[in-house]
């Protein structure tokens, strides 16, 4: 025990390593590329010397770079994500007094969204996989198992964007059998939107857990087409391997029917690779989230990226505070991630607690990310 | 392809058939009047093109990183890996989305007069910048085993540089690595460019790609289209799509058929 914790605390400490990595990088990255935060607060194409050095006053970047990275730095430490420069111009009271909003509601009201699509995904990846691998692993070479691939396959060729166009044209636009798009929140008081409304996702009318998940079934299911080649040929080589074991042949001797025999003796050896896998794949998952939100309308944590990233959708200044604020959260969100499976992982498995660091390779989903 | 494409048909990927027919089986055409045919095929020239651009551009970073941090080890591999892991833990095409966007100006005109379609140079060598580290981790882990090997140490005795055992001794141990990789990466790579059109950081549209054919039906991240049977026929999504998965398909069976043949145990 003592020594799950102490691996425990290094995977911690490797994990805080990263977030501050990322975070160094992108600050100096910001300032290393050519860009002007004072076009925040001026709206013109050239501005002067003046203009330039009141913005960054305003904006309080009127230091050294060193000095803001401290401070960034330190407010990050505290649960602090800044405030956001965007719309810093239209809030100007007598040029010497501009309003910032924080980032930080931006940001909680996008994450719920980005980790239900996630999970929820997740979730549908697993029990489609099992029994499907299961089927495949059983009869290699046979007619389903070969249906089983080529299915799998075509999910993982067709992006996710496209595949989520289609479910979308045809399940929501043209047979009406899924609710409009967008994100209910699971805890908001659930209430029937009125007949009227075009959109229930955005702000009120809709909530609760029921409208939650109705509205995120057609995600999933796009997110699930993706990954599902994936999990289904690992699973599928797992069971492969395991059949021929001889605790296989001695639980049929004793009579263990063919269900029980896969659930308690054949599946969970492919339990392992799947926790490995998923370990190695949440990047990727956020990644995926971006298209997966744009056609659903989610607005979660990867458009915000997207949009930080590019400085809104027809380019323009980028807003460092929002910038930092994604790249730490995405770091965050991998970094806790691999942290669970990694205790999963050790908890499942101890014999390999310190062999799979090396194991880390991407999948070919990787590529979509 | 796209000259063999042209001699075959003896017409080009932006030469406008008019009027545009829609659903017509033998050549369709796509809001423009393009000859969609031709243009799936030059897309495809482009696709390969940043695909395999980018599988030698990670090589030749990926390479020397990943050989430095398995054979000599020590801070040098501390250094290396920390950095891959730190890059990798963050979503790969954010990283690209950012990297195009903000570099755009400089590197799209480069194109080495007329080798390469406009940005298909820039593309390669972005996501084979950002695609470097798998390559780095494999060779590390790779080398990091046979860093001790009788056979290392035996040329080393007989006073062999480190350069020369890497290069006589060592590589070609990685060679059977690298293939399987490398037609790995080449379909990942398709499938990246793809999401770079869709988020409208890759090729610009004028440069038919795979990617960009698709995202004329379906626009980008910040303008979805559903399917519009006005303007746009099937055609147009299933071509691309279909020649996606051929390519994938056997880069994926390629990959598989050299790892058997060159597994040292003959197992699966």
């Amino acid at each position: 025990m003592r020594q799950l914790f102490a691996f425990l605390f290094r995977r911690t400490l490797g994990g805080l390593f990263t977030i501050w990595a990322l975070f160094t990088m992108t600050f100096v990255i910001y300032w290393a590329i050519p860009n002007q935060p004072a076009s925040f607060v001026y709206h013109a194409p050239h501005l002067s010397d003046y203009q330039i050095r009141h913005a960054d006053h305003l904006l309080g970047i009127d230091k050294s770079k060193l000095t803001l990275y401290g401070e960034y730095l330190w407010h990050l430490v505290q649960g602090d994500f800044g405030h956001s420069w965007a719309g810093a111009g239209f809030t100007l009271v007598n040029n010497d007094k501009v309003t910032l909003f924080p980032v930080w509601p931006q940001l909680s009201s996008a994450l719920p969204r980005t980790l239900s699509l996630m999970l929820g995904g997740a979730f549908l990846v697993v029990l489609l996989a099992l029994p499907l691998g299961a089927i495949a692993g059983k009869r290699i070479g046979s007619l389903s198992d070969r249906t089983i691939s080529l299915i799998a396959l075509v999910g993982i060729c067709t992006h996710p964007m496209v595949v989520g166009l289609i479910l979308r044209g045809l399940f929501v636009d043209h047979l009406h059998w899924a609710p409009p798009i967008g994100y209910c929140p699971i805890t908001a008081p659930s209430g029937r939107p009125s007949p009227g409304q075009v959109v229930s996702g955005f702000g009120g009318g809709c909530g609760g857990v029921v409208d939650w998940a109705s509205h995120l079934v057609l995600p999933w299911v796009t997110f699930a087409l993706l990954f599902l080649a994936l999990y289904t040929r690992m699973i599928r080589a797992s069971v492969a391997e395991t059949l021929p074991e001889d605790f296989v042949r001695t639980a049929r001797a004793k009579g263990v029917g063919e269900l029980r025999l896969m659930l308690r003796h054949v599946l969970p050896n492919a339990g392992l690779r799947v926790l490995t896998m998923v370990g190695m794949e949440i990047g990727t998952v956020i990644g995926v989230a971006v298209y997966i939100e744009a056609v659903y309308s989610l607005g979660g944590l990867g458009s915000l990226a997207v949009q930080a990233f590019i400085g809104g959708p027809f380019g323009g200044p980028l807003d460092l505070p929002v910038v930092l604020a994604a790249v730490t959260m995405i770091a965050v969100i991998v970094v806790v991630g691999n942290l669970i499976v990694d205790a999963l992982y050790a908890i499942i498995d101890p014999r390999l607690r310190f062999a799979h660091e090396n194991m880390r390779s991407k999948s070919l989903a990787g590529g979509v990310i | 392809m796209s000259r063999t494409a042209t001699a075959w048909t003896g017409t080009s990927p932006h030469r406008r058939k008019a009027p545009p027919r829609r659903c017509s089986s033998s050549a369709p055409t796509g809001i423009l009047g393009h000859d969609e045919f031709i243009r799936v095929l030059d897309g495809g020239k482009a696709s390969l093109e940043i695909a395999l651009g980018a599988v030698i551009v990670s090589l030749l970073i990926g390479l020397p990183l990943g050989a430095v941090a398995g054979y000599f080890g020590g801070l040098r591999e501390a250094i290396v890996s920390r950095f891959t892991e730190t890059v990798m833990a963050f979503p790969l095409i954010l990283f690209l989305v950012f990297a195009s966007v903000q570099l755009d100006a400089q590197l799209t005109p480069i194109g080495w007069g007329q080798i390469f379609p406009r940005g298909v140079f820039a593309e390669a060598l972005l996501i084979g910048v950002f695609t470097s580290f798998y390559p780095t981790r494999l060779i590390r882990a790779a080398l990091l085993p046979l860093r001790d090997a009788e056979f290392v140490e035996a040329a080393r005795m007989v006073g062999a540089s480190s350069w020369r055992i890497l290069r006589k001794h060592l590589f070609p141990h990685l060679v059977p690595t690298l293939i399987v990789w490398g037609a790995i990466a080449i379909a990942t790579n398709i499938l990246l460019e793809l999401g770079l059109s869709f988020i409208g950081a890759g090729v610009q549209p004028e440069t038919p790609t795979w990617g960009s054919l698709l995202s004329t039906t379906w626009g980008t991240v910040y303008q979805p289209q559903t399917f519009n049977s006005e303007n746009f026929t099937v055609w147009q999504t299933v071509f691309p799509t279909l020649f996606i998965l051929v390519t994938v398909v056997s880069l994926n069976q390629l990959s598989e058929g050299i790892r058997r043949a060159t597994e040292p145990r003959g197992a699966r």
